[in-house]
Protein backbone atom coordinates (compact mmCIF):
# COMPACT_ATOMS: atom_id res chain seq x y z
CA UNK A 1 0.00 0.00 0.00
CA UNK A 2 1.33 3.30 -0.66
CA UNK A 3 1.18 6.41 1.43
CA UNK A 4 -1.36 7.81 -0.25
CA UNK A 5 -3.53 5.03 -0.28
CA UNK A 6 -2.88 4.25 3.44
CA UNK A 7 -3.77 8.34 4.21
CA UNK A 8 -6.78 8.07 2.28
CA UNK A 9 -7.85 4.96 4.21
CA UNK A 10 -7.12 6.87 7.62
CA UNK A 11 -8.80 9.78 6.38
CA UNK A 12 -12.25 7.53 5.70
CA UNK A 13 -12.00 5.71 8.89
CA UNK A 14 -11.73 9.32 10.46
CA UNK A 15 -14.91 10.47 8.77
CA UNK A 16 -16.77 7.52 9.66
CA UNK A 17 -15.50 8.00 13.54
CA UNK A 18 -17.20 11.60 13.48
CA UNK A 19 -19.90 11.08 11.57
CA UNK A 20 -21.23 7.48 12.31
CA UNK A 21 -23.02 8.22 15.67
CA UNK A 22 -24.62 11.12 13.95
CA UNK A 23 -26.43 8.48 11.43
CA UNK A 24 -26.82 5.55 14.55
CA UNK A 25 -28.67 8.31 16.41
CA UNK A 26 -30.81 10.16 13.74
CA UNK A 27 -31.75 6.28 13.14
CA UNK A 28 -32.55 5.22 16.71
CA UNK A 29 -34.68 7.92 17.26
CA UNK A 30 -37.33 6.16 14.51
CA UNK A 31 -37.72 3.02 17.13
CA UNK A 32 -41.15 1.98 19.24
CA UNK A 33 -39.54 0.60 22.32
CA UNK A 34 -39.29 2.95 25.15
CA UNK A 35 -35.49 1.51 25.59
CA UNK A 36 -32.76 2.51 23.27
CA UNK A 37 -31.80 -0.62 21.27
CA UNK A 38 -30.22 -0.70 18.20
CA UNK A 39 -31.06 -1.63 15.60
CA UNK A 40 -34.57 -0.21 16.30
CA UNK A 41 -37.58 -2.28 16.06
CA UNK A 42 -40.40 -0.92 14.46
CA UNK A 43 -41.00 2.31 13.41
CA UNK A 44 -42.72 5.27 15.04
CA UNK A 45 -42.03 9.24 14.61
CA UNK A 46 -44.17 9.55 18.35
CA UNK A 47 -40.48 10.38 20.29
CA UNK A 48 -41.03 13.69 17.52
CA UNK A 49 -44.25 13.76 18.23
CA UNK A 50 -43.62 13.81 22.43
CA UNK A 51 -40.36 16.33 22.23
CA UNK A 52 -42.84 19.15 20.81
CA UNK A 53 -45.30 18.58 23.64
CA UNK A 54 -42.99 18.78 26.25
CA UNK A 55 -43.47 22.08 27.46
CA UNK A 56 -40.13 22.01 29.44
CA UNK A 57 -38.20 21.69 25.90
CA UNK A 58 -40.29 24.52 24.26
CA UNK A 59 -39.69 26.69 27.70
CA UNK A 60 -35.61 26.05 27.26
CA UNK A 61 -35.51 26.25 23.41
CA UNK A 62 -36.71 30.26 24.23
CA UNK A 63 -34.53 30.39 26.81
CA UNK A 64 -31.60 29.63 24.60
CA UNK A 65 -32.89 31.03 21.53
CA UNK A 66 -33.25 34.77 23.47
CA UNK A 67 -29.85 34.18 25.03
CA UNK A 68 -27.65 33.16 22.14
CA UNK A 69 -29.31 36.27 20.16
CA UNK A 70 -29.17 38.98 22.34
CA UNK A 71 -25.50 37.51 23.57
CA UNK A 72 -24.60 37.29 20.13
CA UNK A 73 -25.73 41.07 19.05
CA UNK A 74 -23.78 41.96 22.72
CA UNK A 75 -19.99 40.11 21.46
CA UNK A 76 -20.19 41.78 18.16
CA UNK A 77 -21.41 45.50 19.22
CA UNK A 78 -18.43 45.25 21.53
CA UNK A 79 -16.13 42.75 19.28
CA UNK A 80 -16.32 44.57 15.85
CA UNK A 81 -14.50 47.64 17.23
CA UNK A 82 -12.09 46.15 19.44
CA UNK A 83 -11.07 44.40 16.40
CA UNK A 84 -10.95 47.20 14.01
CA UNK A 85 -8.61 49.21 16.78
CA UNK A 86 -6.49 46.23 16.99
CA UNK A 87 -5.60 45.52 13.36
CA UNK A 88 -5.73 49.27 12.11
CA UNK A 89 -3.74 51.07 14.82
CA UNK A 90 -0.51 50.85 17.26
CA UNK A 91 -0.81 52.31 21.17
CA UNK A 92 -0.02 52.18 24.16
CA UNK A 93 -1.37 49.21 26.92
CA UNK A 94 -2.49 47.49 23.33
CA UNK A 95 -0.58 43.75 24.16
CA UNK A 96 -2.09 44.04 27.67
CA UNK A 97 -5.80 45.10 26.53
CA UNK A 98 -5.43 41.92 24.00
CA UNK A 99 -4.56 40.12 27.08
CA UNK A 100 -7.25 41.03 29.03
CA UNK A 101 -10.21 40.63 25.71
CA UNK A 102 -8.94 37.55 24.58
CA UNK A 103 -8.56 35.77 28.37
CA UNK A 104 -11.99 34.17 28.48
CA UNK A 105 -10.23 31.88 25.59
CA UNK A 106 -8.28 29.98 28.33
CA UNK A 107 -10.21 29.78 31.21
CA UNK A 108 -12.63 26.50 31.50
CA UNK A 109 -16.24 27.59 30.77
CA UNK A 110 -16.69 25.41 34.08
CA UNK A 111 -14.76 27.76 35.98
CA UNK A 112 -15.95 31.06 34.28
CA UNK A 113 -19.76 29.96 34.90
CA UNK A 114 -18.74 29.07 38.64
CA UNK A 115 -17.37 32.48 39.14
CA UNK A 116 -20.14 34.40 37.72
CA UNK A 117 -22.31 32.34 40.18
CA UNK A 118 -20.48 33.24 43.47
CA UNK A 119 -19.85 36.68 42.53
CA UNK A 120 -23.60 37.19 41.58
CA UNK A 121 -24.69 35.81 44.83
CA UNK A 122 -22.18 37.99 46.39
CA UNK A 123 -23.53 41.63 44.69
CA UNK A 124 -27.16 39.90 45.49
CA UNK A 125 -29.64 38.39 43.15
CA UNK A 126 -29.57 39.10 39.63
CA UNK A 127 -32.47 37.77 37.28
CA UNK A 128 -31.39 34.37 35.75
CA UNK A 129 -31.65 35.24 32.33
CA UNK A 130 -29.64 38.64 32.70
CA UNK A 131 -26.86 36.31 34.45
CA UNK A 132 -27.35 34.04 31.65
CA UNK A 133 -26.67 36.63 29.06
CA UNK A 134 -23.70 38.20 30.96
CA UNK A 135 -22.05 34.99 30.92
CA UNK A 136 -22.56 33.84 27.22
CA UNK A 137 -21.40 37.62 25.90
CA UNK A 138 -18.29 37.29 28.01
CA UNK A 139 -17.03 33.77 26.07
CA UNK A 140 -18.50 35.25 22.69
CA UNK A 141 -16.26 38.66 22.72
CA UNK A 142 -12.86 37.02 22.22
CA UNK A 143 -14.44 34.66 19.80
CA UNK A 144 -16.28 37.16 17.56
CA UNK A 145 -13.22 39.50 18.03
CA UNK A 146 -11.06 36.93 16.61
CA UNK A 147 -13.17 35.99 13.68
CA UNK A 148 -13.86 39.67 12.52
CA UNK A 149 -10.10 40.53 12.98
CA UNK A 150 -8.85 37.74 10.98
CA UNK A 151 -11.10 39.19 7.90
CA UNK A 152 -10.30 43.18 9.05
CA UNK A 153 -6.59 41.74 8.16
CA UNK A 154 -7.32 40.97 5.07
CA UNK A 155 -9.31 43.97 3.86
CA UNK A 156 -7.03 45.96 1.59
CA UNK A 157 -6.00 49.39 4.40
CA UNK A 158 -5.81 51.66 0.92
CA UNK A 159 -9.18 51.22 0.44
CA UNK A 160 -10.22 52.46 3.11
CA UNK A 161 -7.36 54.78 3.02
CA UNK A 162 -8.53 56.62 -0.34
CA UNK A 163 -12.39 57.01 0.90
CA UNK A 164 -10.59 59.03 3.98
CA UNK A 165 -8.60 61.15 1.91
CA UNK A 166 -11.45 62.26 -0.47
CA UNK A 167 -13.26 63.43 2.64
CA UNK A 168 -15.04 61.07 4.43
CA UNK A 169 -15.62 61.16 8.06
CA UNK A 170 -13.98 57.90 9.73
CA UNK A 171 -17.19 56.76 11.02
CA UNK A 172 -18.59 57.30 8.09
CA UNK A 173 -16.04 55.45 5.98
CA UNK A 174 -16.27 52.62 8.12
CA UNK A 175 -19.68 51.94 7.19
CA UNK A 176 -19.59 52.28 3.91
CA UNK A 177 -16.39 51.02 3.04
CA UNK A 178 -15.25 48.55 5.71
CA UNK A 179 -18.09 46.93 6.82
CA UNK A 180 -19.67 46.09 3.33
CA UNK A 181 -15.82 44.91 2.96
CA UNK A 182 -16.14 42.48 6.15
CA UNK A 183 -19.35 41.17 5.88
CA UNK A 184 -18.30 37.56 5.31
CA UNK A 185 -16.81 37.84 8.61
CA UNK A 186 -18.97 39.35 10.59
CA UNK A 187 -21.54 37.09 9.05
CA UNK A 188 -19.50 33.86 10.01
CA UNK A 189 -18.48 35.64 13.61
CA UNK A 190 -22.39 35.76 14.07
CA UNK A 191 -22.86 32.29 13.27
CA UNK A 192 -19.97 31.32 15.15
CA UNK A 193 -20.78 33.02 18.10
CA UNK A 194 -24.40 31.90 18.08
CA UNK A 195 -24.04 28.10 17.75
CA UNK A 196 -21.61 28.78 20.12
CA UNK A 197 -24.27 30.38 22.92
CA UNK A 198 -26.76 27.93 21.60
CA UNK A 199 -25.18 24.79 22.54
CA UNK A 200 -22.82 26.00 26.22
CA UNK A 201 -23.31 23.71 28.80
CA UNK A 202 -20.37 24.32 31.26
CA UNK A 203 -21.13 28.16 31.57
CA UNK A 204 -24.91 27.76 31.60
CA UNK A 205 -24.25 25.01 34.06
CA UNK A 206 -24.03 27.06 37.44
CA UNK A 207 -26.28 29.94 35.88
CA UNK A 208 -29.30 28.25 35.63
CA UNK A 209 -31.85 28.92 37.92
CA UNK A 210 -35.75 27.51 39.38
CA UNK A 211 -37.85 27.14 36.73
CA UNK A 212 -35.14 28.48 33.84
CA UNK A 213 -32.62 26.03 32.04
CA UNK A 214 -31.18 26.72 28.25
CA UNK A 215 -32.09 24.08 26.02
CA UNK A 216 -28.92 21.70 26.85
CA UNK A 217 -29.08 22.23 30.32
CA UNK A 218 -32.63 20.83 30.25
CA UNK A 219 -31.71 17.80 27.75
CA UNK A 220 -29.21 16.55 30.61
CA UNK A 221 -31.80 17.21 33.44
CA UNK A 222 -33.84 14.63 31.45
CA UNK A 223 -31.55 12.50 30.89
CA UNK A 224 -30.76 11.73 34.31
CA UNK A 225 -34.71 10.61 34.51
CA UNK A 226 -36.02 8.86 31.52
CA UNK A 227 -34.07 7.01 28.98
CA UNK A 228 -36.30 6.77 25.70
CA UNK A 229 -35.72 8.04 22.44
CA UNK A 230 -36.99 11.29 23.36
CA UNK A 231 -33.31 13.04 23.92
CA UNK A 232 -32.67 11.24 20.44
CA UNK A 233 -35.38 12.43 18.85
CA UNK A 234 -34.78 15.96 19.48
CA UNK A 235 -30.80 15.27 19.26
CA UNK A 236 -31.45 14.46 15.87
CA UNK A 237 -33.69 17.61 15.10
CA UNK A 238 -30.56 19.92 16.71
CA UNK A 239 -28.01 17.60 14.19
CA UNK A 240 -30.30 18.47 11.14
CA UNK A 241 -30.68 22.31 11.94
CA UNK A 242 -27.00 22.20 12.41
CA UNK A 243 -25.42 20.17 9.45
CA UNK A 244 -27.98 22.48 7.45
CA UNK A 245 -26.60 25.73 8.52
CA UNK A 246 -23.01 24.90 8.73
CA UNK A 247 -23.16 23.69 5.13
CA UNK A 248 -25.52 26.83 3.60
CA UNK A 249 -22.82 29.02 5.88
CA UNK A 250 -19.94 27.00 4.19
CA UNK A 251 -21.26 28.08 0.52
CA UNK A 252 -22.01 31.95 1.73
CA UNK A 253 -18.84 32.43 3.72
CA UNK A 254 -16.32 29.02 3.53
CA UNK A 255 -17.44 28.82 7.62
CA UNK A 256 -14.62 26.29 8.26
CA UNK A 257 -11.95 28.93 7.30
CA UNK A 258 -13.05 30.93 10.90
CA UNK A 259 -13.16 28.27 13.00
CA UNK B 1 -5.24 68.02 20.45
CA UNK B 2 -5.38 65.69 17.81
CA UNK B 3 -2.99 62.97 20.43
CA UNK B 4 -6.32 63.36 22.90
CA UNK B 5 -8.51 63.15 20.14
CA UNK B 6 -6.88 59.69 18.76
CA UNK B 7 -6.51 58.56 22.04
CA UNK B 8 -10.48 58.81 22.88
CA UNK B 9 -11.38 57.36 19.51
CA UNK B 10 -9.32 54.48 20.69
CA UNK B 11 -10.85 54.69 24.03
CA UNK B 12 -14.17 54.53 23.06
CA UNK B 13 -13.65 51.48 20.39
CA UNK B 14 -11.88 49.10 22.67
CA UNK B 15 -12.90 50.57 26.11
CA UNK B 16 -16.73 48.97 26.44
CA UNK B 17 -15.29 45.30 25.72
CA UNK B 18 -12.14 45.75 28.29
CA UNK B 19 -15.23 46.99 30.91
CA UNK B 20 -17.23 44.62 30.52
CA UNK B 21 -14.63 41.65 30.92
CA UNK B 22 -13.24 43.13 33.82
CA UNK B 23 -16.74 43.47 35.25
CA UNK B 24 -17.79 40.30 34.38
CA UNK B 25 -15.08 38.30 34.11
CA UNK B 26 -12.00 38.90 35.94
CA UNK B 27 -13.58 40.57 38.88
CA UNK B 28 -15.66 37.47 39.77
CA UNK B 29 -12.62 34.72 39.13
CA UNK B 30 -10.24 37.24 41.35
CA UNK B 31 -13.10 37.26 43.84
CA UNK B 32 -13.03 33.54 43.60
CA UNK B 33 -9.14 33.58 43.69
CA UNK B 34 -9.58 35.58 46.57
CA UNK B 35 -11.88 33.35 48.76
CA UNK B 36 -10.43 30.26 48.07
CA UNK B 37 -7.07 31.48 50.29
CA UNK B 38 -9.75 32.13 52.78
CA UNK B 39 -9.52 29.71 55.66
CA UNK B 40 -12.94 29.08 58.68
CA UNK B 41 -12.14 32.25 60.31
CA UNK B 42 -11.48 34.64 57.19
CA UNK B 43 -8.01 34.85 57.74
CA UNK B 44 -5.75 34.04 55.18
CA UNK B 45 -4.86 30.37 54.94
CA UNK B 46 -3.22 27.57 52.67
CA UNK B 47 -4.71 25.05 55.10
CA UNK B 48 -7.99 24.06 52.80
CA UNK B 49 -5.71 23.65 49.78
CA UNK B 50 -3.32 20.87 52.09
CA UNK B 51 -5.80 19.10 52.74
CA UNK B 52 -7.73 18.93 49.72
CA UNK B 53 -4.70 18.77 47.30
CA UNK B 54 -3.34 15.90 49.11
CA UNK B 55 -6.56 13.81 49.24
CA UNK B 56 -6.87 10.60 47.08
CA UNK B 57 -9.89 11.20 46.02
CA UNK B 58 -8.62 14.43 44.44
CA UNK B 59 -5.18 12.89 43.47
CA UNK B 60 -6.95 9.65 41.64
CA UNK B 61 -9.36 11.87 39.73
CA UNK B 62 -6.59 14.61 38.91
CA UNK B 63 -3.89 11.79 37.63
CA UNK B 64 -6.82 10.42 35.38
CA UNK B 65 -7.97 13.74 33.97
CA UNK B 66 -4.48 13.82 33.31
CA UNK B 67 -4.18 10.38 31.79
CA UNK B 68 -7.18 10.91 29.14
CA UNK B 69 -5.91 14.33 27.87
CA UNK B 70 -2.45 12.67 26.68
CA UNK B 71 -4.65 9.64 25.09
CA UNK B 72 -7.09 11.76 23.44
CA UNK B 73 -4.02 14.08 22.36
CA UNK B 74 -2.15 11.27 21.25
CA UNK B 75 -5.19 9.52 19.54
CA UNK B 76 -6.18 12.68 17.85
CA UNK B 77 -2.35 13.24 15.96
CA UNK B 78 -2.30 9.65 15.14
CA UNK B 79 -5.64 9.84 12.91
CA UNK B 80 -5.14 13.63 11.93
CA UNK B 81 -1.79 13.37 10.35
CA UNK B 82 -2.25 10.68 7.52
CA UNK B 83 -6.10 12.13 7.40
CA UNK B 84 -5.05 15.83 7.00
CA UNK B 85 -2.26 15.03 4.90
CA UNK B 86 -4.44 12.99 2.32
CA UNK B 87 -6.68 16.11 2.76
CA UNK B 88 -3.82 19.12 1.46
CA UNK B 89 -3.08 15.78 -1.48
CA UNK B 90 -6.50 16.50 -2.81
CA UNK B 91 -8.28 19.25 -5.42
CA UNK B 92 -9.75 22.15 -4.09
CA UNK B 93 -13.18 21.53 -4.47
CA UNK B 94 -12.90 18.21 -2.63
CA UNK B 95 -11.08 19.01 0.22
CA UNK B 96 -13.46 22.10 0.84
CA UNK B 97 -16.75 20.43 0.97
CA UNK B 98 -14.66 17.89 3.04
CA UNK B 99 -13.32 20.39 5.50
CA UNK B 100 -16.94 21.67 6.28
CA UNK B 101 -17.90 18.71 6.93
CA UNK B 102 -15.25 17.70 9.55
CA UNK B 103 -16.24 20.73 11.70
CA UNK B 104 -19.80 19.01 12.43
CA UNK B 105 -18.93 17.88 15.89
CA UNK B 106 -17.61 21.54 16.84
CA UNK B 107 -21.03 22.68 15.49
CA UNK B 108 -23.41 20.24 16.56
CA UNK B 109 -25.02 19.98 20.49
CA UNK B 110 -22.56 18.58 22.64
CA UNK B 111 -25.22 16.86 24.96
CA UNK B 112 -26.85 15.25 21.09
CA UNK B 113 -23.65 14.33 20.00
CA UNK B 114 -23.00 12.72 23.35
CA UNK B 115 -26.18 10.86 23.24
CA UNK B 116 -25.06 9.18 20.13
CA UNK B 117 -22.81 7.46 21.99
CA UNK B 118 -24.99 6.08 24.50
CA UNK B 119 -26.46 4.45 21.33
CA UNK B 120 -23.69 3.27 20.44
CA UNK B 121 -21.96 1.44 23.38
CA UNK B 122 -25.01 0.75 25.64
CA UNK B 123 -26.47 -2.51 26.97
CA UNK B 124 -28.86 -3.03 24.13
CA UNK B 125 -26.56 -0.31 21.86
CA UNK B 126 -24.84 -1.04 18.43
CA UNK B 127 -21.40 -2.87 20.22
CA UNK B 128 -23.44 -4.80 22.04
CA UNK B 129 -26.47 -5.80 19.87
CA UNK B 130 -22.78 -6.53 16.69
CA UNK B 131 -21.12 -8.80 19.61
CA UNK B 132 -24.04 -10.70 20.54
CA UNK B 133 -25.41 -11.10 16.66
CA UNK B 134 -21.87 -12.82 16.27
CA UNK B 135 -22.03 -14.66 18.96
CA UNK B 136 -18.71 -13.27 20.72
CA UNK B 137 -20.50 -12.65 23.68
CA UNK B 138 -23.69 -13.99 25.51
CA UNK B 139 -24.23 -10.94 28.13
CA UNK B 140 -24.03 -7.82 27.28
CA UNK B 141 -20.50 -5.73 27.86
CA UNK B 142 -20.22 -2.90 29.71
CA UNK B 143 -18.91 -0.36 27.53
CA UNK B 144 -20.29 2.88 28.79
CA UNK B 145 -19.33 4.52 32.27
CA UNK B 146 -15.52 3.25 31.62
CA UNK B 147 -12.83 5.36 30.66
CA UNK B 148 -12.80 3.68 27.45
CA UNK B 149 -16.05 5.60 26.23
CA UNK B 150 -14.98 9.16 27.97
CA UNK B 151 -11.40 8.97 25.73
CA UNK B 152 -13.60 7.87 22.62
CA UNK B 153 -16.35 10.22 23.02
CA UNK B 154 -13.63 13.43 23.57
CA UNK B 155 -11.48 12.19 20.78
CA UNK B 156 -14.31 12.49 18.26
CA UNK B 157 -15.45 15.87 19.61
CA UNK B 158 -11.46 17.73 19.52
CA UNK B 159 -10.27 15.61 16.37
CA UNK B 160 -11.54 17.93 14.31
CA UNK B 161 -9.32 20.37 16.19
CA UNK B 162 -6.34 18.66 15.24
CA UNK B 163 -7.38 18.75 11.61
CA UNK B 164 -7.85 22.27 11.28
CA UNK B 165 -4.12 22.97 12.80
CA UNK B 166 -2.58 20.58 11.00
CA UNK B 167 -3.96 20.82 7.54
CA UNK B 168 -3.29 24.68 7.73
CA UNK B 169 0.17 23.47 8.81
CA UNK B 170 0.60 20.73 5.99
CA UNK B 171 -0.51 23.13 3.22
CA UNK B 172 2.58 24.92 3.72
CA UNK B 173 4.93 22.31 3.01
CA UNK B 174 6.13 22.26 -0.65
CA UNK B 175 5.53 18.49 -1.75
CA UNK B 176 8.79 18.72 -3.65
CA UNK B 177 10.65 18.22 -0.28
CA UNK B 178 9.33 14.96 0.99
CA UNK B 179 9.67 13.85 -2.84
CA UNK B 180 12.86 14.97 -1.88
CA UNK B 181 13.68 13.05 0.91
CA UNK B 182 12.18 9.86 -1.14
CA UNK B 183 14.24 10.29 -4.43
CA UNK B 184 17.44 10.41 -1.76
CA UNK B 185 16.78 7.18 0.03
CA UNK B 186 14.71 7.94 2.95
CA UNK B 187 12.12 5.42 3.45
CA UNK B 188 8.43 6.86 4.53
CA UNK B 189 9.62 6.95 7.99
CA UNK B 190 12.10 8.89 7.59
CA UNK B 191 10.82 11.46 5.57
CA UNK B 192 7.70 11.64 8.17
CA UNK B 193 9.92 12.10 11.25
CA UNK B 194 12.86 14.19 9.64
CA UNK B 195 10.67 16.49 6.56
CA UNK B 196 7.06 16.41 7.80
CA UNK B 197 7.04 16.58 11.35
CA UNK B 198 9.65 19.72 11.70
CA UNK B 199 8.04 21.35 9.38
CA UNK B 200 4.22 21.17 10.53
CA UNK B 201 5.59 20.94 14.10
CA UNK B 202 3.79 24.58 14.80
CA UNK B 203 0.60 23.16 13.90
CA UNK B 204 0.58 19.92 15.71
CA UNK B 205 1.93 22.35 19.17
CA UNK B 206 -1.16 24.19 18.79
CA UNK B 207 -3.56 21.34 17.75
CA UNK B 208 -2.34 19.28 21.05
CA UNK B 209 -2.52 22.66 22.79
CA UNK B 210 -6.30 22.90 21.66
CA UNK B 211 -6.92 19.38 22.49
CA UNK B 212 -5.18 18.71 25.55
CA UNK B 213 -6.54 21.85 27.35
CA UNK B 214 -9.63 20.85 25.92
CA UNK B 215 -10.11 17.56 26.89
CA UNK B 216 -8.99 17.83 30.82
CA UNK B 217 -11.73 20.61 31.01
CA UNK B 218 -14.62 18.99 29.38
CA UNK B 219 -17.96 18.50 31.22
CA UNK B 220 -20.75 17.00 28.66
CA UNK B 221 -18.50 13.96 27.51
CA UNK B 222 -17.47 12.65 31.06
CA UNK B 223 -21.11 13.51 32.88
CA UNK B 224 -22.83 11.11 29.80
CA UNK B 225 -19.89 8.67 29.19
CA UNK B 226 -18.43 8.65 33.08
CA UNK B 227 -21.69 9.12 35.10
CA UNK B 228 -20.45 9.24 38.61
CA UNK B 229 -18.40 6.23 38.17
CA UNK B 230 -15.09 7.34 36.36
CA UNK B 231 -15.33 11.16 37.69
CA UNK B 232 -12.73 13.66 36.12
CA UNK B 233 -12.05 17.02 37.52
CA UNK B 234 -15.19 18.81 35.64
CA UNK B 235 -17.52 16.13 37.17
CA UNK B 236 -16.00 16.43 40.66
CA UNK B 237 -16.14 20.48 40.62
CA UNK B 238 -20.12 19.83 39.21
CA UNK B 239 -20.12 17.48 42.57
CA UNK B 240 -18.59 19.48 44.93
CA UNK B 241 -20.36 22.03 43.84
CA UNK B 242 -24.15 21.93 42.86
CA UNK B 243 -24.23 18.11 44.53
CA UNK B 244 -22.53 18.47 48.07
CA UNK B 245 -22.37 22.18 48.36
CA UNK B 246 -19.49 22.09 49.24
CA UNK B 247 -17.78 26.07 47.87
CA UNK B 248 -14.36 25.65 49.20
CA UNK B 249 -13.68 22.51 47.46
CA UNK B 250 -14.55 23.20 44.35
CA UNK B 251 -13.32 26.49 43.97
CA UNK B 252 -9.64 25.01 44.52
CA UNK B 253 -10.31 22.45 41.58
CA UNK B 254 -11.41 25.44 39.58
CA UNK B 255 -8.06 26.78 40.59
CA UNK B 256 -6.21 23.67 39.78
CA UNK B 257 -8.19 23.66 36.41
CA UNK B 258 -7.16 27.02 35.55
CA UNK B 259 -3.55 26.63 36.85
CA UNK B 260 -2.88 22.80 34.96
CA UNK B 261 -4.86 24.44 31.60
CA UNK B 262 -2.61 27.44 31.74
CA UNK B 263 0.85 25.82 32.46
CA UNK B 264 0.08 23.49 29.56
CA UNK B 265 -0.56 26.51 27.20
CA UNK B 266 2.88 28.50 28.07
CA UNK B 267 5.07 25.31 27.91
CA UNK B 268 4.01 24.29 24.79
CA UNK B 269 3.62 27.37 23.40
CA UNK B 270 7.39 28.22 24.31
CA UNK B 271 8.30 24.97 21.63
CA UNK B 272 6.94 26.50 18.90
CA UNK B 273 9.19 27.23 16.46
CA UNK B 274 10.27 30.89 16.07
CA UNK B 275 8.85 32.07 12.67
CA UNK B 276 5.44 31.75 14.39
Amino acid sequence: MNRTKFALVVLIILYVFLLGPFLVIFVASFGQQAVMTFPPHGFSLKWFDKVFHQQMFLDSFWTSLYVALLATASALLLGVPAAYAFVRYNFRGKNLLETIISSPVIVPGLVIGFALLRFFVLIGNLPVLFGLYLGHTAILIPYALRVVAASLRNFDVDVEEAAVSLGAPRLRSFFLVVLPNIRAGVAAAFILSFITSFNNVPVSLFLTGPGVATLPIQMLVYMEYYFDPTIAALSSILIVVTVLIVQAAERAMGLSRYV
Amino acid sequence: MNFSRRGRALAALVGPSALFLCLFFLLPLAFVLLQSFQGENGAFSLHQYASFLRSPRFLIVYGRTLKFGIMVTALSALLAYPASYALVRMDKGKRSVLMSIVILPLMTSPVARTYAWLVILGRFGLINQLLRGLGITHEPARLLYTQGAIVVGLAQLFLPLMVLSLVSALENIPPDSEEAALSLGANRLTAFFRVILPLSADGFILGSILVFTGSITAYVTPAILGGTGVLTLATLMQQEALVLMNWTDATIIAVVMVLSTLVFYLVLRRLRPETA
